[in-house]
């Protein structure tokens, strides 16, 4: 267990280094080569200049590496003004031009409008693996190339736990930010090497855990299975109690199941989308005493008391739109606290984002996005 | 069908063989659907002894019965989990199989069914509209938001079936009609809601409408109880003039039956059923189209003994459906619209495929 945290981290280590090694350094301004995240090797005149976003949550990496993420944006989708309009309002409150970037489908790549899209010029388009060769959306990128403009795809939500720092590490290339992007890897990896260390000099069972995705809006309990976030339970030193039980990406667990499991921690996840389902709020635009009693209500749900998790208090809330983000290292290294509190007493997630928002982001995180019930 | 026409025409010269074999065909009936019952409380019971964390039958009799000697743990797994879903699917079944049963008798066609004349299509894009847009009724707190939105669109849809069947001047083809016409109506609208939905609120609706009884808790157990109990003594009390209603609408006619007034309190009852059922559980298509079948297929029209024994045949469909979800990957819950079908379809069709005997 602890053995296989820092091989994947080492492993984690060497696929950064790799791009960076066999790509050329890119000038400001002169051509730039370097392997996208499907290994396809891109060529560019030069940085681009304007991009096509097709995962609009994104903007959050641009905006780690760029300060004025905004203006590089020809065109994205729809999907972050929808499912996380508070966070996209700090973005309009900065950059008020965000509101005229041309939205090029509603938010999922069925929309996608192709016409729009090239008609918005974009130097290059930034896809995900949805449009990958093999993906549900793959004529897009096809039809796109076709009208010239060069596809460059990256990876932060089907395989972020692999994909994210590489992916971060394109996004520098395609933007002509390399420098940026290495000093942001840098200090995640910083980051994410002391979690491992820590746990690889650790004895003991791995707590269990139970982490309720979009808590509130359904029954009890959708939640990871092993891969995608599950990755990230288990890097943080948890036992997920959904790895074992839920085959996909993520499913329902049966509610027997979770008192059965009897986990030690229970971590919600959430945001301004389970505000009208009553859900978990959390995040940007809520007070600390709205979270809180949003979160009692998901712990006081039928069953809930007998787990040990409600019995302790060890009942605990983190935002959901940024765990597939390259700032998620603050929501695992919440996780790794709430875990193995003693372990981890010195770590102070709040602080990590507190330096994010100082060293990197354009627009800062505001609000709470880690809470605890007690 | 066959008994029915045959006992009260002729003049047959012995009445006393008559009487007897009328006495057996009650008989028959009475104990195929108290054998239906026995098969249903057998399959409540199997659901309330199923379940990932293993607890013995002795462990979850004393969570019942001696809660003194039961862990919390037992306790909150037996009245907070698995009692509540298994009575949530006896009762849904019941209201669902129950109320296809009064359908198909209506509008004289076996096809007929809540699923397949819009009113599920209905309640899930009442559950989209809340779940996707936030859209509710003034009022209803959030925990009810997604059920009221369903049960007010099945039951509007019911009832505008029977507002365009009366201005047209009721044909039962118009109403069937009319039924389909909805349900690709409310499926094209919730297609519309999904293609503009985020991609975590598409995933709940997704869910939603696959049907789950992790939805189940004691108040809505509650609800759905006080709707079955209220409504299916009334459909019973309707099962001579139903029955009539087989044999032809003339002949229903001229024995004295309001058609009309029939018709619409039968389609009341099947409104009020159907949407307090998918309200809670979502949308499940194969109980309402099968249960009336097979319960028929075992005892015929006479609806005396078809309506409870199509509540029966639900309420075992369901309850069995409820075990296969839990026991096919034990921890994870399939999705009870799946597996009802699944677990349905091998009785369904060994009896459309016996040999037809009559008797």
């Amino acid at each position: 267990m602890r053995f296989s945290s820092l091989a994947i981290a080492a492993i984690t280590g060497l696929a950064m280094l790799l791009p960076a090694l066999s790509s050329q350094a890119a000038a400001a301004d002169g051509p730039v080569t370097f392997k996208d995240i499907t290994g396809q090797s891109i060529s560019l005149p030069q940085p681009a200049k304007r991009i096509l976003l097709a995962e609009g949550r994104q903007i959050f990496a641009i905006s780690l590496i760029h300060p004025d993420p905004v203006s590089v944006l020809a065109g994205w989708l729809g999907d972050m003004r929808r499912s996380d309009p508070k966070t996209y309002e700090l973005y309009r409150n900065k950059f008020p031009a965000i509101e005229s970037i041309p939205v090029l489908g509603m938010g999922n790549d069925g929309s996608f409008s192709v016409e729009r899209a090239i008609a918005a010029k974009p130097d290059v388009a930034v896809l995900g693996m949805g449009f990958a060769p093999g993906g549900h959306a793959s004529e897009i990128a096809k039809q796109l190339e076709a009208a010239g403009i060069p596809v460059v795809f990256t990876d932060f939500f089907v395989d972020p736990f692999r994909n994210m720092l590489p992916s971060m590490r394109i996004l520098g290339h395609v933007l002509g930010r390399d420098a940026q992007a290495a000093a942001y890897i840098a200090f995640y990896q910083e980051h994410m090497d002391r979690i491992a260390a820590r746990l690889s000099q650790h004895i003991g069972k791995p707590p269990s855990v139970l982490v309720e995705t979009h808590a509130g809006m359904g029954e009890c309990c959708f939640s990871p299975g092993k891969k995608n976030f599950g990755e990230y339970i288990a890097f943080a030193g948890g036992d997920s109690i959904s790895a074992g039980a839920i085959p996909g990406p993520n499913g329902h667990l049966s509610l027997e199941y979770v008192i059965a499991r009897n986990p030690d921690i229970y971590v919600a996840t959430g945001g301004s989308h389970l505000a009208a389902i009553g859900g978990l709020v959390i995040g940007p635009g809520y007070d600390l005493t709205e979270i809180r009693s949003r979160l009692a209500k998901l712990a006081a749900r039928p069953g809930f008391s007998a787990i040990n998790a409600v019995q302790t208090g060890r009942v605990h809330g983190l935002f959901h739109n940024i765990i597939s983000t390259p700032v998620n290292i603050v929501a695992i290294e919440a996780l790794a606290k709430w875990i193995n509190p003693s372990l981890f007493g010195d770590v102070d997630p709040e602080r990590t984002m507190a330096d994010i928002n100082a060293k990197f982001l354009a627009v800062p995180l505001q609000g709470i996005y880690l809470v605890d019930l007690k | 069908m066959e008994d029915l026409t045959r006992m009260p025409a002729g003049a047959p010269a012995d009445t006393t063989s008559v009487a007897a074999r009328y006495d057996a065909f009650v008989r028959r009936r009475i104990a195929i659907t108290a054998s239906l019952l026995v098969i249903a409380l057998a399959a409540f019971l199997l659901d309330l002894v199923t379940g990932p964390s293993d607890m013995s039958a002795l462990q979850v009799w004393n969570a019942l019965f001696d809660s003194g000697s039961a862990s919390h743990s037992a306790l909150s797994i037996v009245w907070q989990v698995r009692l509540p879903q298994a009575c949530l699917a006896v009762l849904v079944g019941m209201a669902l199989s129950l109320a296809g049963a009064e359908m198909q008798t209506i509008l004289n066609n076996p096809l007929a069914s809540p699923f397949t004349l819009g009113v599920s299509s209905a309640a899930a894009f009442g559950a989209a509209l809340a779940i996707i847009v936030g859209a509710g009724l003034p009022g209803i707190s959030q925990n009810w938001i997604v059920p009221a939105n369903a049960f007010v669109f099945a039951a509007a849809s019911v009832i505008l079936l029977q507002g365009v069947a009366r201005i047209r001047g009721s044909g039962i083809d118009t109403l069937v009609l009319c039924g389909i016409a909805l349900f690709f109506t409310f499926n094209a609208l919730t297609a519309l809601l999904q293609f503009l939905a985020s991609q975590q609120a598409l995933q709940q609706l997704v869910f939603w409408i696959m049907g789950s009884l992790a939805r189940a808790d004691w108040p809505k157990v509650q609800v759905l109880a006080i709707v079955v109990v209220i409504i299916a003594p009334l459909s019973f009390a309707s099962s001579w003039q139903l029955t009539v209603l087989r044999l032809g609408e003339d002949r229903a006619r001229s024995s004295g039956i309001n058609v009309g007034r029939l018709r619409f309190m039968s389609l009341l009852r099947v409104s009020l059923l159907t949407a307090a059922a998918m309200a809670f559980v979502g949308t499940i298509g194969f109980v309402g189209l099968a249960g009336p079948h097979i319960a028929r297929l075992l005892l015929g029209e006479d609806h005396r003994f078809f309506l409870p024994a199509s509540a029966m045949t639900g309420a075992a469909i369901m309850a069995l459906a409820s075990i296969a979800s839990k026991t096919i990957l034990p921890g994870a819950l399939i999705p009870i619209g799946i597996v009802t079908a699944l677990i349905g379809l091998p009785v369904f069709f060994s009896l459309i495929l016996r040999p037809r005997r009559i008797g």
